[in-house]
């Protein structure tokens, strides 16, 4: 169990957060650039010193601002940090790379078996600079493994390696640290990455927390407008539920549904969402779908369509599924969620 | 695999190895005329720099065309004629021992900015590197001529700021400190942080870090730094002069016998000197340039 509670300075602002991981839970924290992630990952491995907080692992306080004070140095902690640069060292061999903490098994047995898991075999004896981008990181991964840290911090350690690579990667990592039974925190700023990895994802904005949830949950239900900005909806469309008589309602004013690109059907379908009909203002490829941006009264939504639509004067109609709706107060309100099966009792306001 | 992550000093090459030079409104013209131009460019400055260097050899050259063998034989078979390179390489070695005791951690901490006030500890390293090294004679005598504070301290010891072995020592090390400050200092820098943080992480005290990651990183530049004090000190002569005419070192032989018996004589003593105060340099350059080809793949 990994357990984290901290303030720390930054210049624009201060980080706080609060985070546990289960052993063998893998934690993705996601946000923007400069939100604080790395200043976290930071604090927890002991290389920055928070203003205030505690940080624990597995029982053992590694940092206690308040009495009895502790400031475990980083060589004690026994955490493991993997950064997007592998930080092999350049004057040692794979193998010397592998050993390097004093704490690895010098046993033959288990460097043997870590390198024909990780693909390092044949390697064993190169230097770094011999390495491609992909081994280099096996080998740092491999080196934190043999190390037998007791956590897992990655920094985005695959960002600008290609798809492929990354998902294998990924796929090695939550191998061994579901084998290994330690709680590992990866910090990301592509979405996709995070959920490729986490059981749990934790989405932090300017070092606060917004959200801790479930990766599709956090996505689906975003917590305010905030969150759902930064899990990708493009657009917001302000809409109200008919009163009685068709008439809205006083005081529910200012409430908009985000509209995920990926979260929108062709056509009218009453019954699984919001149906918008818009102008189109542009279109282009998008992957193997195609992406159009609508113009709705004043708001402007991006959509993403498996096919590339038949516009008919202009007018496209598409259905935005089970919106997350939200108040003026840029919180989710849940209020015209009509349950399964019925149509939503929603008007998109003129 | 072509996505490798490579290290900075591999990218810097980028842009070096990418051809097209031209700019698109260059493309209007006769392609002879910018590569022409170019290339004249290129002739000019190759050209610069051929007279550069043949005129920073050049003395070189002078001193083996002006040697002979019959006045190298005479002038190092006089009696005691070695002496003075005997003394200038017993000061020169304990002059790079302090320097790697004293200068190393002063370099390494300048280099991680981790003293504080930094630029005024800068400042005290350049401020012996810009002064005259025969005002730094001057104020030496003041700072540790027998009737001074310093001087009386050093006398309790059974020592003399003035005309000593000591004092040869610390003249040299006056003249050397700064280059190798600084070298080391650029040769610290060049460590990323990162590698010693991962270390630390992987379990390394800082003493285990720097004796691990950091010194054989920084080696190569080492090396290149204290070579480069070697030849300073070897060569020291300014300061010398003023504080420790005695014992003989070879710059002051070279000195004295230029003044005694004229330019003849005193060229031996120079091709002595050079002798034994290039291949420490030759060496450290040949080396550190091999370690860092090797680190780069």
């Amino acid at each position: 169990m990994l357990e984290a509670d901290v303030e720390v300075d930054r210049r624009e602002f201060i980080v706080r957060a609060a985070i546990s991981v289960a052993a063998g839970e893998r934690l993705a924290l996601f946000g923007p650039s400069g939100a604080g992630k790395t200043t976290l990952l930071e604090v927890i491995a002991g290389l920055v010193a928070p203003r205030r907080g505690r940080v624990a692992l597995g029982g053992r306080v590694l940092t206690s601002t308040e009495r009895p004070v502790r400031a475990v140095p980083p060589w004690q902690r026994r955490v493991g940090l993997l950064r997007q640069e592998p930080g092999l060292f350049p004057h040692l061999s794979v193998r010397r790379n592998l050993t390097y903490a004093p704490t690895a098994a010098a046993s033959g047995a288990e460097l043997a078996e870590l390198a024909q898991v990780l693909g390092l075999g044949s390697l064993l004896s190169a230097r770094p600079a011999r390495l491609s981008g992909g081994q280099a990181h096996r080998v740092a991964l491999g080196r934190l493994l043999l190390a037998h840290c007791d956590a897992l911090l990655l920094d985005e350690p695959y960002a600008g390696l290609d798809a492929s690579l990354r998902r294998v990667l990924t796929g090695l990592v939550i191998r061994l640290v579901t084998e290994r039974q330690i709680p590992a925190v990866l910090v990301a700023h592509e979405l996709a990455d995070a959920q490729a990895f986490a059981d749990r994802l934790v989405i932090i904005d300017r070092g606060a927390l917004l959200q801790d949830g479930a990766p599709d949950e956090v996505v689906l239900r975003p917590a305010s407008r905030r969150v759902a900005e930064l899990v990708g909806y493009l657009g917001f469309v302000p809409v109200r539920p008919p009163g009685p008589g068709g008439q809205a309602p006083a005081g529910i004013a200012g409430i908009v549904a985000g509209v995920h690109p990926e979260r929108v059907a062709d056509g009218a379908h009453p019954d699984r969402g919001i149906v918008l009909t818009g102008v189109v203002s542009g279109g282009r490829p998008a992957g193997a779908a195609w992406e159009a941006d609508l113009l709705i009264g004043t708001a402007q939504i991006t959509i993403r369509l498996a096919d590339r639509p038949a516009v008919q004067d202009g007018e496209l109609v598409v259905t935005a599924l089970d919106p997350p709706c939200f108040g003026a107060d840029g919180l989710a309100a849940p209020l015209v969620d009509p349950g399964p099966g019925r149509a939503w009792p929603v008007q998109v306001s003129e | 695999m072509s996505w490798a992550a490579s290290p900075p000093s591999a990218t810097g090459g980028v842009r070096g190895d990418d051809p097209s030079g031209r700019r698109p409104a260059g493309r209007r013209r006769p392609v002879a005329g910018p590569r022409g131009l170019r290339s004249a460019a290129g002739k000019a400055s190759l050209a610069g720099a051929a007279v550069i260097w043949l005129a920073l050899l050049g003395p070189v050259i002078t001193l083996l065309t002006h040697l002979s063998w019959q006045s190298i034989v005479s002038s190092l078979s006089a009696p005691g004629a070695f002496d003075p390179l005997i003394v200038s390489l017993e000061a020169g070695g304990v002059t790079l021992a302090v320097l790697l005791l004293l200068a190393t951690p002063l370099s390494w901490k300048l280099a991680r900015g981790t003293l504080p006030f930094p630029r005024f500890w800068e400042a005290g390293v350049l401020a012996s590197l810009l002064l005259p090294p025969l005002v730094i004679g001057l104020l030496l005598v003041f700072m540790v001529g027998p009737f001074t504070p310093i001087g009386e301290a050093i006398g309790h010891l059974h020592l003399s700021g003035t005309n000593t072995f000591f004092a040869l020592v610390i003249a040299e090390i006056y003249e050397s400190a700064p280059y190798y400050v600084l070298g080391a200092q650029a040769a610290f820098g060049s460590v990323p942080e990162s590698l010693e943080q991962q270390a630390a992480l992987l379990g390394d005290r800082p003493l285990r870090v720097f004796r691990r990651v950091t010194l054989p990183l920084a080696a190569p530049g080492l090396a290149m730094a204290a070579a480069v004090a070697w030849a300073r000190a070897m060569g020291a002569f300014g300061a010398v002069v003023i504080i420790a005419y005695h014992p003989f070192g070879l710059p002051l032989q070279i000195w004295t016998s230029l003044e005694e018996t004229g330019l003849a004589s005193a060229l031996p003593f120079a091709l002595v000197l050079l002798v034994v105060a290039l291949p420490l340099p030759l060496a450290a350059y040949i080396w550190s340039a091999r370690a860092r080809g090797r680190r780069r793949g």
